[in-house]
């Protein structure tokens, strides 16, 4: 295998972590696979479009106010819609997720229709290669993606390990009746989840937008993403950027072995083998999916 | 205060009862229906057509519609999903009553939507769309037509001809597709033609629309170490590539199907090695119908840049003609009949007219334009005028 296709297999274990990352947060802490979570993204890089028309010359600030929108849309999405799921079926506020992305998808074409927007081409930026080793170049864009998913994994794992509120995270996911008889308001603990699995979807809606552009379909990689998350384990951040690589790697050396065509099933096929061996994913909890 | 309310509520329903119903005005105008991709993945090139169609059809009932009809213009979005499209096909020959039915979406809904026109001997035209073969002469299906530009049958041989032309040594090209049927067929009468004209395919790659990340599709291309590429896809595959490839360092000449965002998009890519060939004019050339254009986009609020909007008006500008020869009343059969006489004057936008005739529902001469950026004069330069090719029955 060359170094380029390791960079390759790199930059996308890195756009499927960071997007997963979401993924995992929301489950992990609420016992709900958030569906909407490709479409969370895909107006997390709108977001970028709407905040580089404003600051264009800027770039910054623009990237920090629309990270803030995201991390604030997930609250909203949870005080709105799924804070009154609470106690509800699973499946119930699952489906609520699903027509949520449907609302989405509905209301970014409405705004920003169907056209193809390059936020790096209003910060007059050309997302440059950059030479990561002798004959191994990856665009800028990709460079930044890899360095933040590593940035926001690193910064999680200190965040649930060693603060208070990623303690009441942890205690609110495994045991949310216990967790709220010593005091901790679950409601609060759910929002900042998801305040915080919008914030990374739009980061990585945001990086993507900067490397190839944002347009009405992009919350299908959302969907890609998802099988990564399913290998490494629903509940489990570790699981998700190993499950990311696992998959990426797949993807990968079908595009340059056997048919790119291909490229699109084998996350899947990854996933089915998986399943099929450990269900509740490589690095997943078999206590948690039995309950679900 | 009961009683006021009450009779303002039964003022206000004898007053909505004089208002003409929607089904009314369907009687007393021309319905159109159009079942198009105005969301979905194929939602970037078909809804800017449909939406300049419907501000055209919008100014044109501002002025008195044709012969003093409306024009009754009913979109329902297909999602270029065949079921979506079979059952807007459905709803508007049976319950609306259409006397045209347009399709503007894949060729995947094609289909159902002919199989329904048939049966109701409705007029189908594809506008924006790929055209089927059915419109081609020299025997048509009497009830299908075609006014897109595009057209792989034609467009395929010319762009492999203008890479033979223009490369100064042996060529070695990577192709580049998408898996839909019209850029998979597309591709691969690319690689035949290019193969009898002595040139050697290195690669093709099918990329899935999915893909989060082009680099690994331009990796293997580049890995073949083509000096040309071409692409024959949807836009964003085409440009996504070019700019995986230049991104690994690749210095060759690539060359694709330039779809409606083609113009705007060669000014943000800025390379000289980057060339497109096209159907319609671009809007540098600023002619007066481009400047019309542009008014009536600006005026009707239109979602996209105003170069988007050509084969919209085209589309438009052939509804005017053909109701205007249907005359009134109108029905199924008098518009099938003013269809086989379209004669339009494209104004420049392309390089001739639009012609239709008994034996022919596609156009007697298709032509094209090549364009690139030149990186010295900072600005679009046009490679290649007008090349006529004449439609072969």
């Amino acid at each position: 295998m060359s170094l380029q296709l390791v960079a390759n297999v790199v930059v996308l274990t890195a756009i499927y972590a960071l997007v997963s990352t979401g993924y995992v947060l929301v489950y992990r802490v609420s016992r709900v696979l958030n569906l909407a979570h490709g479409e969370l993204m895909m107006v997390g890089a709108y977001l970028l479009v709407a905040t580089a028309g404003m600051f264009s010359g800027d770039p910054l600030l623009a990237l920090l106010l629309a990270a803030i929108c995201g991390l604030v849309m997930g609250i909203v999405v949870y005080v709105v819609l799924m804070r009154w799921m609470t106690g509800e079926a699973v499946l119930a506020a699952v489906l609520i997720t699903i027509a949520l992305g449907i609302l989405l998808r509905g209301l970014s074409i409405l705004i920003w229709t169907t056209q193809q927007f390059y936020p790096a081409a209003i910060f007059g930026w050309h997302n440059p290669p950059v030479k990561v080793a002798p004959g191994v170049q990856i665009s800028a864009a990709s460079l930044a993606m890899v360095v933040l998913t590593i940035v926001v994994y690193g910064g999680l794992f200190i965040f649930l390990q060693f603060t208070r509120w990623g303690v009441r995270m942890r205690a609110a996911g495994q045991n949310p009746l216990l967790a709220e008889q010593r005091g901790i308001r679950l409601h609060g603990v759910y929002a900042f989840a998801w305040g915080l699995s919008t914030f990374t979807a739009a980061l990585a809606g945001m990086l993507l937008a900067l490397d190839s552009g944002v347009e009405s379909t992009m919350a299908t990689i959302g969907l890609k993403a998802f099988p990564a998350a399913l290998v490494g384990g629903l509940d489990s951040l570790l699981g998700a950027a190993i499950g990311s690589a696992i998959v990426a790697a797949a993807e990968i050396a079908a595009i340059q072995y056997v048919n790119p065509l291909l490229s699109d099933v084998v996350p899947f096929v990854v996933l089915l083998i998986v399943l099929a061996i450990r269900p509740w994913g490589l690095f997943g909890s078999r206590e948690q999916l039995d309950r679900v | 205060m009961r009683t006021p309310t009450l009779l303002n509520f039964a003022a206000m329903l004898a007053a909505a009862s004089l208002l003409p119903l929607d089904g009314a005005q369907a009687e007393d105008g021309y319905t159109i229906g159009v079942t198009a991709a105005m969301t979905g993945p194929a939602a970037a090139t078909q809804a800017p057509v449909i939406e300049m169609l419907r501000i055209y059809v919008d100014n044109l009932n501002a002025k008195g519609g044709v012969a003093g009809h409306r024009i009754n213009l009913i979109v329902e979005d297909d999602q270029a999903e065949p079921s979506k499209a079979a059952a807007n096909a459905t709803k508007l020959i049976r319950q609306d009553n259409v006397m045209l039915l347009i399709d503007s979406s894949l060729s995947s809904t094609y289909g159902p939507v002919i199989a329904e026109a048939r049966r109701a001997n409705v007029p189908l035209w594809f506008a924006g769309a790929i055209c089927p073969k059915d419109t081609h002469p020299p025997k048509p299906d009497p009830l299908l037509f075609c006014s897109t530009g595009f057209d792989f049958g034609y467009d395929i041989p010319v762009a492999v001809d203008a890479i033979k032309a223009e490369a100064k040594e042996p060529v070695k090209i990577g192709m580049v597709g998408m898996p839909i049927p019209i850029s998979r067929i597309g591709i691969e009468n690319a690689q035949k033609q290019s193969e009898k004209l002595g040139m050697e395919t290195v690669d093709v790659e099918f990329i899935p629309p999915t893909a989060a990340d082009y680099t690994p599709f331009a990796t293997k291309l580049k890995s073949g170490e083509p000096n040309w590429a071409f692409a024959y896809a949807p836009w964003p595959t085409e440009v996504r590539t070019f700019e995986a490839l230049r991104r690994l360092g690749w210095s060759g000449t690539y060359l694709c199907y330039g779809h409606i965002q083609a113009e705007e998009e060669l000014k943000r890519v800025a390379d000289g090695g980057f060339q497109v060939f096209t159907v319609n004019a671009f809007f540098q050339d600023n002619m007066p119908v481009q400047k019309e254009i542009r008014e009536m986009a600006a005026q009707g609020k239109y979602s996209y840049p105003a170069s988007y909007a050509d084969e919209g008006w085209i589309t438009a500008r052939a509804l005017q003609q053909i109701l205007t020869k249907t005359g009134w009343p109108a029905s199924a059969e008098k518009i099938d009949a003013a269809m086989s006489t379209l004669d339009l004057d494209t104004q420049g936008l392309r390089g001739g007219p639009l012609v239709w005739t008994s034996d022919n529902h596609f156009r007697t001469k298709q032509y094209y334009r090549f364009y690139r950026y030149d990186p010295e004069q900072k600005s679009i330069a046009r490679m290649r005028d007008w090349l006529t090719v004449d439609v072969v029955n």
